[in-house]
């Protein structure tokens, strides 16, 4: 599943923002880093399919060869995950989770209970089912969003800066399980970030915006 | 409290059991068509509508006790539709004869009695000439007692049977009275020297109310007691041109005098009687002597109030119960009458713990039995003293009302 | 509430080929668009229609009674009744007058508060006035400041004096400063309200908040930035809102009813009571004064704008001498409390007073307690109020309901990420169409249509007539949560697959559910409060609290008039007391799972 963004051109009402040419491969990272105002978040958007008024782009965007402009947000795969961890405070960690993984993956739900399990222990989180989501430090619900996002079986992840919001003792480690994951499961990633740190661990491609 | 014409006492619905109608604002083209639930002949349950004011606690629940006797004896269903004001189901019948509407109207039964009447009889929206075939009415003895079949000088020609009788009563704070060490005034021109000694202790309402217009008519008849006949025919405008002029110059007296000035008058009769029972005013009428005893019962008088009639005359009428030219129930309603008009009914109105409205019935033709139905009860303090007779006034001839009223908004100003 | 100028949110539009926005085709987006014409339907299309009906009697044209021919000497006739001038003139002078000093108060309020605690604690003391009916707000002040009132009542010590009006008291005054008091204590709290929720906007604040850190710095008080840097920012905000205010004051009916002059009365009053007359050449004369008293609206509309430029010119000088204002904050601060005590005082007042009336026996000048108790006037109360209660309680939920379901479903249809360009102004114009509009003038005039239509559903006109009142206020108090929600959150749940739909429900709704709650309330508390509406379109077929509280008003039992105006009072405050405790049950984690961990339950994201 490798993600394509083919003579991506991102305009802000008739000026162009930023132009991209450029396939990120199954387990690869992209770093796209630039100051503020170049568009970074704004590239994101428009993978994700939230794009409007007064952006818009031209180019396309591929997943294995789909392009996902045809589809709406919700069906193009592409998971999300940005600097505040953004779990559903109405629901516990494991419903968190639950709430990502795909209906038809487990026909029962203890199945799924034992999916999750297996998912929290990955990130040393065993036990934390139940939790109810405010009362985890950040890096335990930067570990969550991950697993979240994951469950969901993404064919591509935009990160946003994820590990901003993070100490540096915690942002390593965050970072190294984030990008273990990714790598395991193949999928490839789009990073954004202003930390030199965040692009070498990634090892992939970077890519400089300046701006316009 | 809703600001309109006509001649309610206008206080409002306090039992919400039943649909009250003020004034709507509707098309009035738009009554073609109203359809009472039950079929008009053939309904063996059949629906009296009986459209009454809702203003007052005891008339609705002696309404309700009345409904609920016709039930049991005649299976007839009485719905007291509550009014804030008569004069929107006089509109409503109006309208539907606009809209040719003949024989299905919303209002079957409806209680009337002056100016509503008169426009109901100029409209002809009642139906005429029933009135005889009212078994009780003959009880009333009409032969002897032209108030039974005379409307504020208008003959009813049958379109309405007589139901009860009310005058003007003026009540007082007695300890007010007492710390003035001031007569209470039994005249007209006593009331104006009171309120002259004490002033802002007394107030009439604004003129399109029932009871203010009443205030007028009262002042209009005693100070001009030399030509009293002119009231009695319809006015024109020499009669009001020589009767105002008394009138002017007595209120002209009164109104710097008043509750506040004169400035601000009151909407409906039902303020006079909060204005009393607040001590803001020390004197106030009422065309109901039964409600000051009762409101003293309910904490809203204070006790120390007692009624009086002025001994220069009170206004007095008889109220009817008028039947709809398009009732669809005319036989079922007759037969509510009937029982109205039942010293059974009679007297359980008069009560004053029911309501103490006077019959209509005349004694001296009612048997023994039918005669013990009406006992005296024992009086309260607060209560007319009906051995007392004082005169009485009739009420002018109808088209007074509106001339009076008009004379007053031009002199001193249109109140809404 | 919400800010109504280029920043609002722009409407859906057809995409081009490449803007990949939210998808037109999915169900829950077009259910949406659905949803949004039908509001927008729902607020223009009766006050339009209103507009009209009164407009064609005023020129002559009102075929019920014959006049089938325009005629524009019924207008003119219009200025020959006695004291039309003094009225038109009285109804401009209230209502200018009461919302300049109401928002005065409230920017003196808010500059002393705005960066303390108190600010919370202000909304409480506040918020009852807020949802008190604007009749039971007047019934409670005429009961307070009438020649024998509980304050008059409290500084008589001669226990034998007799309560005496004509010492210059200003109940029903000829000036009309009883309707001005009565308006700027029920106009206060709520532009207080919706100035801080414009401030608590996430731009908004951090703007203050800013602009605070640089004023102090640059030696000004707290209160002298409010008036010179924050005032400016929120003001034109607000500036609709206190537009609302502005209107509703020049033409209640309500408030000059209870406890207004008659020598003359208000415009809006006259009105009334010409439309109710059994003379229906009168109707054209009601019309005629409707369509004038729109344009006194009109005018006052202009004039604020004026004085608010007028002020602006005239600020920019002030700015610039740069006076730091020592001495007045001190003045400033001093009304403020005073402000503050006053509305305290006046609420345990009238709190105390009507529920004393509506036990009490006996209860002669001047006495201050009432000489006994009983239960009677509630029972009688009790019997009585079933139907208008259910009938009230009925309607109220129905339409709040509705209202709640149609407003979220607007809302979302507006973009996720939009853009705060241009805005497309038919929303927001629609949305305060009915509140610019003066009730007393439409509604006749869409009862007029509404009896061409279905004569006898009543309970469908009166829904009708609700809703156009109730959907301002249920979306702009929802839309302030909108506003503060925080979207990433939608579309972190779309990139796990969920559908729109899903997200609404699973996530959105879940989340949102304290601001959902209250605004239910809110849209409660409107309908409870709406007075004119329920008695012309039902024609009084059905009463409700308030319809029922204003006609006992000028009944002649006080106590069972207190105790309407308790029920009044209570009614709404049950509801917002709904609301807080469902949103502590509601969707909360711990209450769906055995939670090991006795963790407090998230708010923040609630309020976010």
């Amino acid at each position: 599943m490798a993600l394509t963004l083919k003579e991506l051109r991102i305009f802000k009402g008739s000026a162009l923002l930023l132009s991209l040419d450029v396939t990120v491969e199954k387990g690869e990272i992209l770093t796209v880093m630039g100051p503020s105002g170049s568009g970074k978040s704004t590239l994101l958007q428009a993978i994700a399919g939230h794009l409007d008024t007064p952006f818009s782009f031209s180019g396309s965007i591929l997943i294995d060869g789909t392009n996902l402009a045809s589809k709406p947000p919700h069906r193009r795969g592409v998971g999300v995950m940005f600097q505040d961890a953004l779990l559903f405070e109405h629901m516990t960690v494991e419903q968190n989770i639950m709430f990502a993984i795909p209906s038809a993956k487990y026909q029962t739900k203890s199945r799924k209970r034992d999916a999750v399990a297996k998912l929290l222990h990955a990130v040393e989180l065993e036990g934390m089912q139940h939790r109810v989501v405010t009362t985890l430090s950040g890096g335990q619900q930067s570990r969550i969003s991950l697993l979240r996002t994951l469950a969901a079986e993404p064919q591509a992840v935009l990160l946003d800066e994820p590990f901003s919001k993070l100490d540096t003792a915690l942002r390593q480690q965050i970072r190294e399980w984030t990008f273990t994951q990714l790598r395991e499961r193949n999928i490839p990633a789009l990073l954004v970030t202003h930390d030199n740190a965040d692009a070498v661990s990634a090892g992939g491609q970077t890519i400089e915006l300046s701006s316009c | 409290m809703l600001v309109i014409a006509g001649s309610a006492y206008a206080e409002p619905s306090v039992d919400g059991n039943d649909i009250a109608i003020p004034g709507p604002g509707a098309n009035p083209n738009t009554y073609a068509n109203t359809s009472p639930k039950t079929s008009p002949k053939t309904d063996p349950n059949p629906v009296v509508r009986l459209h009454a004011w809702g203003g007052s606690a005891q008339v609705n629940s002696y309404l309700k006790w009345v409904a609920d006797r016709v039930e049991r004896k005649h299976g007839i269903t009485l719905k007291h539709v509550k009014l804030a004001d008569t004069s929107d189901a006089v509109s409503r019948v109006l309208a539907e004869k606009a809209a040719g509407n003949l024989n299905n109207g919303s209002v079957d039964l409806i209680w009337i009695n002056g100016e509503n009447f008169a426009a109901m009889k100029k409209n002809a929206l009642l139906a005429t000439g029933w009135v005889t075939d009212i078994a009780n009415f003959a009880l009333t003895n009409p032969s002897n007692n032209s108030a039974m079949v005379t409307d504020f000088g208008e003959p009813t020609l049958g379109m309405e049977a007589p139901w009860g009788k009310a005058s003007m009563v003026f009540y007082y704070r007695k300890a007010h009275f007492d710390s003035f060490n001031e007569p209470v005034p039994q005249t007209l021109q006593a009331l104006l020297q009171f309120s002259q000694q004490q002033p802002g202790r007394f107030t009439y309402p604004v003129v399109t109310d029932y009871l203010g217009i009443s205030f007028i008519k009262y002042a209009a008849i005693a100070l001009n007691s030399s030509n009293q006949s002119l009231f009695y025919s319809p006015v024109t405008q020499k009669s009001l041109e020589k009767i105002t002029p008394s009138l002017w110059a007595y209120l002209d007296a009164l109104h710097p005098t008043m509750w506040r000035n004169g400035e601000y008058m009151v909407r409906q009769a039902s303020q006079l009687q909060r204005l009393i029972g607040n001590g803001e005013l020390s004197l106030a009428f009422s065309f109901t002597a039964a409600e000051i005893p009762s409101a003293v019962e309910r904490f809203d008088l204070p006790r120390d109030v007692r009624t009086f009639a002025m001994s220069d005359g009170s206004l007095a009428n008889v109220h009817f119960i008028g039947l709809t030219f398009n009732s669809p129930n005319q036989a079922a309603a007759k037969t509510v009458v009937n029982f109205l008009l039942s010293p059974e009914a009679q007297a359980k109105k008069q009560r004053l713990q029911v309501w103490g409205d006077d019959t209509v019935l005349d004694t001296s033709v009612l048997s023994a039995s039918q005669k013990s139905m009406f006992e005296t009860q024992q009086s309260h303090p607060s209560a007319l003293d009906k051995s007392q007779s004082t005169p009485l006034y009739a009420e002018p001839h109808a088209s007074w009302t509106d001339a009076l009223r008009q004379a007053w908004e031009e002199r001193y100003g249109a109140r809404y | 509430m919400s800010n109504f100028n280029s920043q609002s949110k722009p409407q859906s539009k057809p995409q081009s080929k490449n803007r990949n926005r939210s998808f037109g085709q999915g169900h829950f987006n077009r259910i949406t668009v659905w949803a949004k014409w039908l509001l927008l339907c729902l607020l223009i299309i009766p006050v339009v229609a209103g507009v009209v009906g009164v407009f064609l009697p005023a020129m002559g044209y009102f075929p019920a009674i014959g006049a089938e021919q325009f005629d524009f000497r019924v207008f003119a006739a219009l200025f020959d009744v006695a004291g039309i001038h003094r009225m038109m003139w009285l109804s401009l002078f209230t209502g200018v007058v009461a919302t300049v000093i109401a928002a005065l108060f409230a920017f003196v309020l808010l500059s002393v508060f705005y960066r303390s605690q108190m600010l919370s604690r202000l909304q409480i003391v506040l918020s009852p006035f807020l949802v008190l009916p604007h009749a039971g707000a007047a019934i409670a002040l005429v009961f307070l400041l009438s020649p024998s009132g509980f304050f008059a009542r409290l500084f008589t010590f001669d226990s034998s004096a007799i309560a005496s009006t004509n010492e210059g008291v200003f109940l029903f005054d000829s000036y009309g400063i009883s309707i001005i008091l009565a308006l700027v204590l029920k106009e206060i709290p709520f532009i207080l309200l919706m100035a801080i929720s414009v401030m608590s906007q996430p731009l908004i604040q951090e703007k203050i908040n800013g602009y605070f850190k640089a004023g102090t710095a640059l030696g000004y008080s707290p209160i002298a930035i409010f008036f010179k840097l924050v005032l400016p920012v929120v003001f034109p905000q607000i500036r609709l809102p206190l537009l609302a205010v502005l209107v509703f004051a020049v033409s209640n009916v309500e408030i000059p009813l209870i406890l207004g002059p008659n020598d003359p009365s208000t415009l809006a009053v006259a009105i009334l009571h010409w439309f109710n007359h059994i003379d229906l050449s009168m109707r054209l004369q009601a019309s005629s004064a409707a369509v004038v008293q729109v344009g006194i609206a009109v005018f006052a509309v202009i004039v604020m704008l004026a004085v608010e430029k007028g002020i602006i010119f005239y600020g920019k000088k002030w700015l610039q001498r740069g006076k730091r204002h020592a001495a007045t904050d001190k003045a400033i601060s001093a009304t403020a409390y005073l402000l503050l005590v006053a509305y305290v005082v006046l609420v345990v007042s009238a709190v105390y007073t009507l529920v004393a009336f509506s036990f009490a026996k006996q209860w002669t000048f001047p006495n201050i307690i009432p000489a006994d108790v009983t239960m009677l006037h509630w029972n009688t109360v009790f019997d009585a109020v079933l139907t208008p209660l259910s009938n009230t309680v009925l309607l109220g939920v129905s339409v709040s309901f509705s209202a709640l379901v149609l407003v979220l479903l607007t809302l979302e249809s507006e973009p996720l990420n939009a853009a705060k360009t241009r805005a497309s102004l038919l929303l927001p114009t629609a949305l305060f169409l009915p509140l610019l509009v003066p009730g007393v003038a439409f509604l006749y005039g869409l009862v007029w249509f509404q009896q061409l239509i279905l004569k006898d559903a009543v309970w469908f006109h009166v829904y009708v007539a609700h809703m156009v009142y109730v959907i301002p206020y249920v979306y702009l108090s929802l839309a302030v949560a909108y506003r503060k929600f925080d979207n990433r959150y939608v579309m972190v749940a779309l990139s796990l697959g969920k559908s729109p739909m899903e997200v609404f429900f699973f996530v959105k709704l879940p989340l949102l559910i304290g601001p959902i709650l209250v605004a239910f309330a809110l849209g409660l508390a409107i309908s409870f409060s709406q007075y004119l509406p329920t008695l012309l379109t039902t024609g009084g077929a059905i009463s409700t609290v308030t319809t029922e509280a204003v006609a006992l008003a000028a009944g002649s039992s006080a106590r069972l008039s207190a105790a309407y105006v308790v029920i009044q009072a209570v009614m709404p405050l049950c509801g917002f007391g709904l609301a807080w405790w469902l949103s502590n049950i509601l969707f909360k984690p711990s209450t769906n799972t055995r939670s090991t961990n006795k963790s407090n339950t998230g708010k923040s994201v609630r309020s976010v």
